[in-house]
């Protein structure tokens, strides 16, 4: 007969998860650039091989702003990324210039919904890709599991974006973030779910903006730009005579 | 192909399968026998033009295994003793054609000798016997019926009781010579390997476009993939012997009338034939069928020398390189080159020009990134927004944080950087534009790309999302 295993030999395999701590990740996690993010994030990065579900609705909160920075990574370590399914066309000068590396971006936009899911999934399951980022609308629990599978045999980084009516369908993607935006143009992030201790505060990130962020833009409902609208003529007038305005 | 099956040539069967045959059609008997023994049978008239087509895209097919080939009217001869080494031992070769000539739905009869025509007469023969020494092919190839000569050396010597090869040789040869005549006695000793037997080589075509006719007319895309292949292996075995790869290939599907024409694209030169398959399933999978398919046609058409490369050791770069073009080309083969591309930025002060969408596989033309606050999102069509007091809405009023920046002037751009026509509208230029662009933000924090045009009639238009 075997002789009993301690606990304390269980623990330690590297398969067995304690549900107090965050797991950590067979393959090591990519820094997101976010410091407090990282802390919350097992593996203190966004994982690879694991499907990343953002939830979020509207254009423009600095969803994109929040992956840049691992983007960016894939052009140190020569790998593709593969965008599919965007909502908007791309502007090539504004990614450029936030550190993409244009020549090892593909760009699908399939006329129909199924294409994307089969794109995304095959380009998954190559294991060839550096980070894939996948829009949809529509997805069932059924075909999230299906690229949370195909992610699973890669060290491709896999984001989903999703609008924020799925937040209550349960999903099989191994780490759902949050979007909204927080106060002084910060981005909220919650973490709705992640391979660790549920996460309860609401972590405010500084994703960049196209300008700096002055205190006087929350109180005063009228800048400068607001007051100029008063005659058309005035306005440019009045806009060539300021200083540029510093762009962050 | 239906069974049993034989092949008809002047009223006698030259070729029956095996179904055939265990009805007891043998080689050589007339087609009212034939019937009777098996009356299902179908019987197809022998094609010489056809045969000799196979024949010649094998021989391109072959250029993988070795480049000296040498054809004759129903025989492929390939010398592999200078390619051993390279495919590590006759085993492994012969294997290798094998497979290759089953995947291709050939049926295969071979034989292994040091001479030409003893391969071809142990081939003819279906010994399928492998010598590799003068010895065992000598043992192997007396044992071999007269049926291999020519034809009259053979009916002679029947008449003399000689059954094999063996009683043959055991003649005196200056009498054999006078009863046969020199040139069967000169075959003979060739195929022995006493006499020198050169061959004519195979010359490999200068551009590659083979067709292939169909037996029946094909109506579905998936079925065409079976007998494209044939024309694939061709193409990388032609390729193998150039040392070179092919870009872009062109597959016509020859339909009664009219024909397809399937461009096939690769990410970088290649010339591995399961690449070729595996793009050209993805298309076939997905394309309806205009009419019936009667022939087929590939073409190779940008064909350049393939750069020697050396093997990494530790096989990681090269390994992800040739995984990443698979993906594409896949993912280009089933959603086509409107669906899937590449960005290039383009020296152009307007926004919705600056950016590109260029064919995956295109070279791209590097440009220096500038420092301008541009969104990372752009409406391909700018949307009018409401206005309200003066101020522009979208769910609320919007605050404008920065601007205006003006950006005008394309009177010279009558809409060519679109491929547009050229359609005047109220005597400007389509891609002359006056706009003050501002950076707003929404009351659900959205940060936007806004404009207000500056041209009549005026307003306010979201053109872009800083994400």
């Amino acid at each position: 007969m075997k002789a009993a295993v301690a606990l304390a030999e269980i623990l330690a395999r590297p398969d067995v998860w304690c549900a107090d701590r965050l797991a950590s990740a067979a393959i090591p996690a990519l820094a997101s650039g976010f410091a407090r993010l990282d802390a919350e994030l097992p593996g203190g990065g966004w994982p690879r091989g694991a499907l990343t579900e953002i939830l979020a609705d509207g254009t423009g909160l600095g969803e994109c702003s929040l992956l840049l920075p691992v983007l960016g990574r894939m052009r140190e370590e020569g790998r593709w990324s593969l965008l599919v399914a965007p909502p908007y066309s791309l502007n090539g000068t504004a990614w450029a210039a936030r550190g993409i590396d244009l020549a090892r971006l593909a760009v699908v936009s399939p006329s129909r919904p199924r294409d994307a899911l089969w794109a995304a999934e095959h380009a998954l399951a190559s294991g060839a890709l550096g980070a894939l980022l996948c829009w949809t609308t529509s997805i069932d629990a059924a075909q999230v599991r299906r690229l949370q599978v195909a992610a699973a045999g890669s060290d491709t980084l896999a984001f989903l974006f999703r609008p924020l009516r799925a937040r209550s369908e349960s999903s099989a993607a191994a780490l759902r973030l949050l979007l909204t935006a927080g106060a002084h143009a910060t981005l909220a992030v919650d973490l709705l779910k992640r391979r660790g201790p549920p996460c309860t505060r609401t972590l405010h990130l500084e994703v960049p903006r196209p300008l700096q962020w002055r205190a006087n833009h929350e109180s005063c409902q009228i800048h400068a730009a607001d007051a100029a609208l008063a005659g058309p003529a005035s306005a440019i007038s009045r806009a060539r005579s300021q200083r540029p305005l510093a762009f962050a | 192909m239906p069974s049993p099956s034989a092949v008809v040539e002047q009223g006698r069967i030259v070729l029956a399968d095996a179904a055939a045959g265990q009805a007891g059609v043998a080689d050589g008997i007339g087609v009212a026998a034939a019937r009777m023994l098996a009356p299902a049978i179908t019987l197809i008239a022998r094609n010489l033009p056809r045969e000799s087509a196979a024949l010649h895209i094998l021989a391109c097919w072959a250029g993988g295994l070795t480049p000296k080939i040498s054809l004759t009217p129903d025989t492929l001869l390939l010398e592999i003793g200078s390619c051993l080494r390279l495919f590590g031992g006759v085993g492994k070769i012969v294997s290798t054609a094998r497979a290759g000539i089953a995947a291709q739905g050939f049926a295969l009869a071979l034989a292994v000798a040091p001479t030409p025509r003893g391969a071809q007469w142990l081939a003819q023969s279906g010994s399928s016997a492998i010598c590799l020494d003068a010895d065992s092919m000598r043992r192997q190839l007396e044992t071999l019926p007269l049926a291999v000569l020519p034809d009259k050396a053979a009916s002679t010597l029947a008449r003399f009781g000689a059954r094999t090869l063996a009683d043959v040789r055991r003649l005196p040869s200056a009498a054999l010579g006078r009863r046969i005549g020199a040139a069967s006695l000169q075959v003979l000793a060739q195929a022995f390997g006493e006499l020198a037997d050169p061959r004519a080589e195979f010359i490999f075509p200068e551009q590659f476009s083979l067709s292939l006719p169909l037996p029946a007319a094909v109506e579905t895309a998936a079925a065409l993939l079976f007998a494209a292949r044939r024309l694939t292996s061709a193409l990388s075995g032609w390729l193998i012997v150039r040392q070179a790869g092919v870009r872009e290939m062109t597959l016509c599907l020859q339909h009664r009338r009219e024909e397809t024409r399937l461009v096939l694209q690769f990410a970088e030169l290649t010339a591995a034939g399961e690449r070729f398959e595996r793009v050209l399933r993805e298309r076939l999978e997905n394309l309806p069928l205009r009419a019936p398919v009667e022939a087929i046609r590939l073409e190779a058409s940008r064909v350049d020398a393939l750069a020697g490369r050396s093997r990494a050791l530790f096989n990681d770069a090269a390994g992800e390189q040739e995984a990443i073009a698979a993906l594409l080309e896949r993912l280009c083969a089933r959603l086509g080159e409107k669906q899937i591309y590449r960005l290039a930025v383009h020296d152009d002060h307007r926004p919705e020009y600056a950016t590109q969408c260029i064919p995956l596989f295109a070279k791209a033309v590097p440009s220096e990134a500038r420092a301008l606050p541009r969104p990372l999102w752009l409406l391909a069509k700018p949307q009018s927004l409401a206005e309200s007091a003066g101020r522009p809405q979208r769910r609320g009023p919007l605050r404008l944080l920065a601007g205006p920046e003006r950006i005008e002037a394309g009177w010279w751009d009558g809409g060519e950087m679109r491929g547009e026509m050229s359609a005047e509208k109220g005597g400007e230029a389509v891609g002359d534009i006056r706009r003050d662009y501002f950076i707003a933000l929404s009351n659900d924090a959205c940060w936007l790309w806004i404009y207000r045009e500056c041209r009549e009639p005026g307003g306010w238009y979201l053109h872009g999302f800083f994400s």
